[in-house]
């Protein structure tokens, strides 16, 4: 576990966080007041790198360019995402034909692993899967797998999770929701011996953008203390 | 020199008029002007192609990606938010970014290393070979020269060479937290050299 995520925002201006780190940071930036000033700092510096280095492209890309934006649509100015984050929301159509291969993975699963649900739990994780409002995102982290099905019609979350490491004595995984600002706690999980994680967690009435899950002490804390370990965008 | 040309000279002169220019073309644009999105366009298409070539290398690439900037822009420009920094570096931040995801995202990393003969060091002189916009290209060539040879060489590796600090590590045989170190120094200097206040 790692809590210099503070440290990355030079790396992160300059894109040069992988895939994992990037989303960490994207989560946690723009509600840490410290890291959000630097970001801005430091891409005034990459803006000038790119400046620098400035050259003329062919003639005809120009016409190229104007031609496909007569034919294309723009995005509506209402966006559950700040304008900051373009490339994370241009991932996110990717991520929702994910999420619907992820329903199906999941329905396929509970089919298969109904029997172990059976206990206490099951009937929730069915409710919650069955709602019409069903949203479903793939976490990804370094280890294993994490999988939150959420219906915001019944305020729960669904959380579902293979391979996952124990977090330490004393300490807990905690699901964050991400808003456009800042993150709200989500409730608290435990692996069992096998990392496997089988939850459901009532949560607020929020609008979010995604999911994170960080390494907590006993007993959860309201804001994240230690660096994301698991990522997903609604 | 045409007005677009006195434009590009005056945006890197000061920061202040032609800058805003930039930023109401872009709210104009968000607004379904393709004539404003025009004007941006040739605003920034030197700088946007610029950095894609260099991340990407091949000049094809670079068009296309460079088309694909400008369609993604067209797309968000009606989220811009004014507040949320300059519309440079938004632009400039784009840019970067589809670059770097591509040569990651491919096989074309191999290629372009393949295409380099060697592992390529950005050396200092990478920001005097280009045309370059001459008064920002002077600012950044006197900030580099004021960083270590180790911090300029992560922070343009990482830049330049579209590398994440893993790959700088690998590439210098050092330390990752020695890498990040580095860029995170040499990125303070070169903010506070080039007078940029968060």
């Amino acid at each position: 576990m790692t809590t210099d995520l503070h440290h990355l925002a030079a790396a992160y201006a300059l894109d040069a966080l992988d895939g994992a780190e990037r989303r960490a940071f994207e989560a946690h930036y723009p509600s840490c007041e410290i890291c959000a000033a630097d970001v801005d700092g430091y891409r005034a510096v990459t803006g000038s790198l790119a400046a620098a280095v400035a050259e003329e492209p062919s003639a005809d890309l120009r016409s190229r360019v104007m031609n496909e934006v007569a034919v294309t649509r723009q995005l509506s100015p209402l966006s559950a995402r700040s304008s900051g984050n373009d490339a994370a929301f241009m991932d996110r159509r990717r991520r929702v034909v994910a999420s619907l291969a992820a329903v199906a993975a999941v329905i396929a699963f509970l089919v298969v692993g109904n029997a172990f649900l059976a206990s206490g739990s099951g009937t929730d994780f069915d409710d919650i899967l069955a709602a019409p409002d069903a949203v479903v995102t793939a976490l990804d982290g370094e280890t294993g797998s994490i999988r939150v099905v959420w219906s915001a019609e019944r305020d729960q979350v669904a959380v579902f999770a293979n391979g996952l490491a124990d977090p330490g004595a004393g300490l807990l995984y905690e699901l964050w929701f991400l808003l456009d600002e800042g993150v709200s706690p989500a409730g608290l999980f435990q692996p069992d011996s096998d990392g496997v994680v089988r939850t459901v967690l009532d949560v607020d009435d929020l609008s979010g953008t995604g999911w994170g899950v960080t390494i907590e002490p006993e007993g959860g804390s309201d804001q994240p203390t230690s660096a994301v370990v698991y990522v997903g965008v609604l | 020199m045409n007005d677009v040309a006195r434009l590009r000279l005056l945006r890197s002169a000061a920061t202040s008029a032609p800058v805003d220019d930039l930023s109401a073309a872009l709210v104009a644009a968000g607004r379904g002007d393709e004539r404003a999105f025009g004007a941006l366009y040739d605003l920034t298409v030197r700088t946007v192609f610029g950095i894609v070539r260099r991340v990407v290398r091949d000049p094809a690439m670079a068009e296309e990606i460079t088309q694909e900037v400008y369609v993604e822009l067209w797309k968000l420009a009606p989220r811009y938010d004014a507040d949320k920094g300059s519309a440079s570096g938004w632009i400039a931040t784009i840019a970067h970014r589809r670059a770097v995801d591509r040569v990651r995202s491919e096989q074309s990393r191999r290629d372009r290393e393949v295409a380099d003969g060697r592992r390529a060091v950005p050396d200092f002189d990478i920001v005097s070979e280009t045309v370059g916009d001459d008064l920002e290209r002077e600012r950044v060539r006197h900030a580099l020269g004021l960083l270590s040879e180790t911090q300029r060489e992560a922070v343009t590796l990482a830049y330049y060479g579209g590398h994440t600090y893993r790959e700088v590590a690998a590439l210098l045989d050092v330390a990752e937290g020695t890498v990040k170190t580095r860029i995170r120094d040499g990125m303070i200097k070169m903010r506070d050299q080039l007078g940029v206040t968060p």
